[in-house]
């Protein structure tokens, strides 16, 4: 086991390596860079911009270097701690984030509990009573959140919160608790405005789980161990909870590692939509200017996340499911 | 007992007769505990009183927050357009130029200019401004190579030449060229003015030439930036109004940081702009800037998120909008824009291929591709009606305008449309689809920035009367670095844009939206660069109506009277009608302006423009102010 963890870890490192360099070379593949974002920008504005002038930004900003010494400068700083600099922001990366990795996490977070909490039950309902008229409704609703675009649901939902509750439009807490430390108030406030996003996200997520989970709960209650414990007498809530379920709960945790990249990239369009102060729209912002180290630094984030959402979820498989073995040498 | 307070009484009235006593209540604090100096000696002398009767406003009351909704933390710069404090303003209406900042400026024949500062002006942080500010600019900014690597700004320049800068006295500056420079006042009052000055004290320690070089080095290191230059740079960006501790002369400065979602700004203790009863402009304490996505910002608007809003809602947003009043104390308004097209179509007169190149410089062609367009039916469908048909041109309030110039070749006349492609000798194929003279059918692909989803409704509408002239047209929405690229490398055959910024245009105006002037004019964007950069890229102009707009413009920029500038801009105007070098389509468009009940002295009707204009700047948001009374009945036109 310990062999399988070393490895396992070493095996990140490569593979990190890896996503670094498709991840910078990526985001340099559209023509142009930020000078010529900001400098369309600057002409759109009547303002004049020459080719010298231009020549000068280049080397300010380091971008007339060649792609590999860029890489490398980012990289071993990277390692340092250092995430680069903000163009867009003329601020260190590290400084522009702020909040807003919280605020990610907060609502990530929140999401997934909201997938689990309501895909659990309806699943194993669904399972358990196949082919009934709360099967097919329940998975019905499940399939119009799968097929609802988000964004149109974002704002549907945020136009009812507004009329019914008064919520304020967008943003995850009332603009006023924007500037003001944490408080009471302030976090009941994110509360009021979470559950917009959570259940526009979630609702995807929600039917593909649910599916799953019926689909594979399926399979174990046809399976004869579970018709014998029956006939033995046990109870039919321990005789689903006990082992059935329990062999079901496999894609639930193989999932963790896809869930949290898949979630955060999942909510930066309904971020954007909402205007969330998550990383989404930052990131997305940061991709379409062209604002490499910032967009570098996230998607790096975003594929730690991964990495380790894996290496979790494959921690976790081990120690539930007895069957799967660690490493092809423990072979009998 | 009442003796006690009549004798101060009498000393304020008098006093408030001669200056002005009324201290402004949120800053009465810092006042009493002495680390503000009191009124009298926070404002210039004389400070610039607003003519309140000839705009229309009534005077206000201290106090309040305004809230506004902006899309990115770059929108802080809007706080600049919005607070429209500049050496020299336009004034709503004839949009003549005042002096705003300045005590008075002289021109001497558009060649010497003459700026004379306020007495005891000062910056945001109490600092003095003076003719040191401007020196430092020129001397120390714009004329060193480390931190302007390209030299002083283009406007600075006439025909390559750089002004004489003297500083007179220390209120007293002067520019003086050889050559005309008319562009350079009105340079000054733009939304996105040139700036000629800088706060020196604050930047001399981040500029090599003065600083310490171990305490720079050191500052440098802090700030995380590359050298000196990159971190003076940064720090002195008075239009983008992103750093607090940069000292500024608007109504109100930024506070807080550029990765927050909520921007604060205050008032500026120091402004030098008072009511008629002298007292101290803005009325407003701060303004808030909320940051939405845009998508978001008409439904924020809506839900009464915002006290003044025009930004980020379009026409389209009117409806919903007006609904929305019942429920939220605001009125909704429609300002007129003043570009000379809101949208127009221009054909590259610097494409790529021979074949459309060819097209294109043929006035029939443009002629005919102007004459299939139903304006009308535009209007209607997209506007309500409500917008002007017609060309690119200035618009009827302007002094230039003439009926002409909007309807020239600007009718819906499909039979005339086909006789002029039928002369040029454009067969139709089997399809009914006009033939290039290479055999290839007409299929002109029309590119947009892919920005707003009307430019590609208006051009489905394009799609059927051009269909029935034999051309067939295609949209394809790109993304706006792309497009301009594609344009100014002759791939682009038709583009997309709004027209000409200024509708508005008097004879002192500079007409080079109407002349090939810069690479950004997509008609003729290598024109326009050969001309901007003095010869050293793009390509010459090589057809004679284009080079004689270029003449035509040299003409206006060296003539002295106005009869010969108005000469110059009316044959600038007719070749552009006639010529048609760009296809206007509508103008005047609406702009919903939501306006709470309670902010007073907001114009009813009035123009929104960005330049002149500043959008909401020329109506001075300094003398806006909260009352209690909602006006909305009363005021409803």
């Amino acid at each position: 086991m310990l062999t399988y963890l070393v490895r396992r870890i070493l095996i990140m490192i490569p593979t990190l390596i890896a996503i670094s360099v498709i991840t910078f070379v990526i985001i340099q593949l559209p023509p142009g860079d930020y000078l010529t974002t900001m400098i369309n920008e600057m002409q759109s504005q009547g303002e004049n911009v020459d080719q010298s002038k231009i020549e000068a930004l280049r080397a300010q900003y380091g971008l007339d270097r060649p792609m590999y010494e860029q890489y490398f400068l980012w990289v071993t700083g990277l390692l340092q701690g250092d995430y680069g600099y903000s163009f867009e922001y003329q601020l260190p990366v590290a400084d522009v984030v702020g909040d807003r990795v919280f605020l990610t996490f907060v609502l990530n977070f929140a999401t997934i509990i909201f997938i689990w909490a309501v895909a659990f039950p309806i699943g194993i309902y669904s399972a358990t009573n196949q082919y009934s008229i709360g099967d097919y409704g329940l998975t019905f609703i499940g399939f119009i959140g799968l097929a609802t675009p988000n964004f149109l649901l974002a704002l549907i939902l945020l136009y009812l919160a507004n009329i019914w509750f008064g919520t304020s439009i967008g943003g995850l807490m009332d603009p006023k608790y924007l500037d003001q430390p944490w408080s009471v108030e302030k976090a009941l406030s994110v509360l009021e405005h979470l559950w917009v996003p959570v259940v526009v996200i979630g609702t995807s997520g929600t039917a593909a789980m649910i599916r799953r989970l019926r689909a594979n709960l399926l399979d174990e209650l046809q399976k004869q161990y579970v018709i014998t414990a029956r006939a033995k007498g046990l109870p039919p809530f321990r005789a689903l909870m006990k082992y059935p379920l329990r062999m079901s709960l496999n894609p639930f945790i193989a999932d963790i590692g896809n869930m949290l990249p898949q979630v955060i990239s999942g909510s930066a369009v309904v971020s954007m939509v909402l205007s969330l102060p998550t990383t989404g729209p930052m990131l997305i912002g940061a991709l379409q200017s062209q604002d490499m180290y910032l967009a570098g630094s996230f998607l790096m984030f975003l594929a730690l996340l991964t990495v380790i959402g894996m290496f979790i979820s494959d921690l976790l498989l081990a120690v539930l499911d007895p069957r799967i073995r660690l490493g092809g040498g423990a072979n009998r | 007992m009442k003796l006690r307070y009549l004798i101060p009484a009498l000393v304020m009235a008098v006093w408030t007769a001669a200056a002005s006593a009324e201290e402004i209540p949120s800053l009465a604090e810092q006042v009493a505990n002495g680390t503000l100096p009191p009124l009298a000696e926070r404002l210039p002398q004389p400070p610039m009183t607003v003519d309140f009767g000839s705009r229309g406003k009534s005077l206000g009351r201290y106090g309040g927050t305004m809230r506004m909704l902006m899309a990115r933390s770059k929108d802080t710069r809007q706080m600049t357009v919005y607070g429209y404090a500049r050496l020299v303003s336009y004034r709503p209406g004839d949009f003549e130029l005042f002096a705003d900042i300045l005590e008075k400026f002289e021109v001497e024949d558009e060649k010497v200019f003459t700026f004379t500062l306020r007495k005891n002006h000062r910056w945001s942080d109490g600092h003095p401004f003076t003719a040191e500010d401007f020196r430092y600019f020129w001397e120390d900014v714009a004329n060193n190579e480390a931190l302007s690597p390209s030299g002083p700004p283009n406007i600075l320049l006439v025909d390559g030449e750089a002004p004489l800068f003297q500083v007179l006295d220390e209120r007293t500056v002067r520019y003086s060229w050889s050559k005309p420079n008319p562009d350079f006042l009105p340079s000054l009052a733009k939304a996105s003015p040139l700036y000629l000055y800088r706060p020196a004290h604050y930047l001399k320690p981040m500029h090599a030439a003065f600083a310490d070089p171990e305490a720079l080095a050191k500052l440098v290191e802090d700030a995380r930036q590359r050298n000196w230059a990159a971190l003076h740079n940064k720090m002195d960006n008075l239009y983008r109004m992103d750093n607090p501790d940069l000292p500024v002369l608007q109504p109100w400065r930024v506070t807080g940081n550029a990765t927050s979602t909520r921007f604060r700004f205050e008032r500026n203790p120091y402004f030098h702009r008072v009511d008629p009863k002298g007292r101290q402009l803005p009325y407003i304490d701060e303004v808030i800037f909320n940051v939405a996505s845009p998508g978001l910002i008409p439904a924020k608007a809506g839900a009464g998120d915002t006290d003044l809003q025009a930004r980020y809602l379009s026409f389209d947003d009117y409806t919903f909008l007006k609904e929305a009043e019942d429920r939220f104390p605001f009125d909704t308004r429609l300002w007129r824009t003043a570009k000379g097209s809101h949208m127009a179509l221009f054909p590259n007169l610097n494409a790529e291929d021979p074949a459309w190149r060819g097209l294109f410089r043929d006035v029939r062609f443009r002629r005919a591709l102007s004459l299939a367009i139903n304006r009308y039916e535009i209007n209607q469908v997209i506007y309500y009606g409500l917008a002007y048909e017609g060309n690119n041109t200035v618009l009827p309030d302007s002094p230039l305008f003439e009926k002409d110039y909007q309807t020239r070749w600007a009718g819906f006349d499909l039979k005339q449309a086909n006789r002029l492609l039928d002369e040029i000798g454009l067969e139709r194929g089997e399809d009914g689809i006009r033939l290039l003279p290479d055999g290839r059918p007409l299929e002109l692909i029309v590119e947009t920035a892919g920005e707003s989803t009307k430019q590609t409704d208006i051009l489905s509408l394009i799609h059927d009367s051009w269909l029935d002239a034999g051309i067939k047209l295609f949209t394809r929405p790109s993304q706006r670095n792309v497009f301009r690229n594609r344009i100014f490398s002759g791939q682009t055959l038709v583009s997309v844009w709004s027209g000409a910024e200024n509708g508005l245009a008097t004879a002192f105006t500079s007409p080079a939206d109407f002349v090939p002037y810069t690479q950004q004019q997509l008609q003729w964007p290598q024109w326009g660069q050969h001309i901007e950069t003095g010869g050293q890229a793009g390509a010459a102009i090589d057809m004679p109506a284009a080079e004689r707009l270029r003449d035509l413009y040299f003409t206006w920029r060296d003539a002295s009277t106005r009869a010969a500038k108005l000469a110059a801009w009316k044959e600038i105007l007719e070749i552009n009608a006639d010529q048609v070098f760009t296809i206007g389509l509508v103008s005047g468009v609406l702009q919903p302006v939501v306006v709470h009940d309670n902010l007073q002295n907001v114009p009813e009707k009035a123009i929104y423009n960005w330049d002149p204009g500043a959008h909401f700047g020329v109506y001075l948001p300094d003398t806006f102010w909260y009352g209690e009374a909602p006006t909305k009945s009363a005021s409803a036109d």
